[in-house]
């Protein structure tokens, strides 16, 4: 386990800052404003991400390597290629600092957390000003958040689209705690 | 078959000789002999075999030692570490560095959707524009063709209301001339 480099930290933050804007900020913040205050880190095991307690993740580097499993929430991996991949376990840290929100019909929540993309007919609430292809969080009226995607369409182009159209591409969703259950949480 | 049967013979008598001279050395330097340990043979290795064939080392001269004319080359960025300079990775673990990093992604990231928005901005006011153009272009239309339909309805109508005033005035007009005319009396008796 070790911290990031500039680099990892670089490509993580641009992914977080996709689904997070300015928001990401609170993620890193010290808790509070005394000089010795407590903060939450990224730290890197293996290929995957952990989102911690500096004490945590201080206290953790009494564990050798290859038995330290987990450590606080895992963020993501970064694949073989240098890129940073999301995990949906990265939700409930997202969803509080979420730039954008998707709300979902209840007719719609299954087929999504079944791994399909958002259709027209099944959103009941768009943000007004939304971009096209960028990140987004997908909840449901009740605003409990279910994964997150990449929209298709920019707001005004979503309200014209068909009923059938797809809004928002699927990144990630609460299904894969049993869809992926043996590769989510398997360190290497 | 001459020359082999000479020579045993030869052998024979030079081994004699040998004898008597080793007795009378013997003889001379006896101690010192007894002392001396057993010739070792030495064998004379063959030029084909494996350690002979190996090279020897020779020296090897680095490029500076050569003094060769340096090639107008270019030297690629991140080849050439300089010196002094960190092995490894640099990690960014203190909460300045987080908050650089964290403040140059934002800027990028603020910068590339507000183009984004703008884009879609601007292109919803062309497709608003285009489309009210079209409606002006029906509904233009549209009345062209009420129009149309409006004056043939009249020009129909200015040919049929005078055919029908025709008729009308034909209608007014025969009782007319019943009215205005002698009216014819029955008178009895």
């Amino acid at each position: 386990m070790r911290a990031l480099t500039e680099e990892e930290t670089q490509t993580l933050f641009k992914k977080l800052a996709e689904y997070c804007g300015s928001g990401l900020k609170e993620l890193i913040k010290p808790l509070d404003n005394s000089p010795n205050a407590d903060r939450y880190v990224f730290r890197l095991s293996g290929n995957r991400v952990y989102y911690a307690l500096l004490s945590l993740a201080n206290a953790a580097t009494a564990f050798p390597r290859d038995q330290l499993l987990s450590l606080g929430i895992c963020m993501g991996k970064f694949t073989k290629t240098g890129k940073f991949r999301l995990h949906i376990t990265a939700l409930p840290i997202i969803a509080e600092v979420a730039r954008n929100k998707i709300w979902i019909k209840q007719n719609g929540v299954m087929p999504f957390l079944y791994g399909s993309n958002v259709a027209k007919a099944h959103v009941a609430k768009l943000p007004d000003e939304m971009g096209e292809h960028s990140g987004v969080i997908v909840c449901t009226q009740d605003d409990v958040p279910l994964g997150f995607g990449i929209t298709a369409r920019s707001t005004a182009e979503a309200r014209r689209l068909e009923p059938t159209g797809v809004v928002c591409f699927r990144q990630a969703d609460c299904g894969e705690y049993l869809r992926d259950e043996d590769t989510l949480f398997a360190s290497g | 078959m001459a020359p082999t049967t000479k020579g045993p013979a030869k052998h024979k008598t030079s081994a004699k000789g040998d004898s008597k001279n080793n007795k009378v050395l013997g003889s001379k330097v006896s101690k010192k002999n007894v002392k001396r340990p057993p010739p070792k043979e030495v064998k004379s290795k063959a030029r084909t075999e494996q350690s002979q064939l190996k090279k020897t080392k020779k020296r090897e001269y680095s490029e500076a030692e050569l003094d060769l004319p340096k090639l107008n080359m270019i030297t690629p960025v991140g080849v050439v570490n300089p010196k002094g300079k960190k092995k490894g990775k640099t990690f960014c673990d203190d909460p300045e560095a987080m908050m650089t990093i964290f403040a140059m992604v934002n800027a990028e990231k603020e910068g590339q959707i507000e183009s984004k928005i703008m884009k879609a901005r601007q292109l919803e006011e062309i497709r608003e524009a285009k489309k009210k153009e079209a409606e002006a272009r029906q509904s233009e239309k549209k009345n062209k063709l009420d129009n149309a339909k409006e004056s043939i309805r009249n020009s129909r109508k200015g040919k049929g209301g005078a055919s029908g005033n025709k008729s009308n005035k034909a209608e007014k007009e025969s009782p007319k001339p019943k009215s205005g005319g002698k009216r014819k009396s029955v008178a009895f008796a």
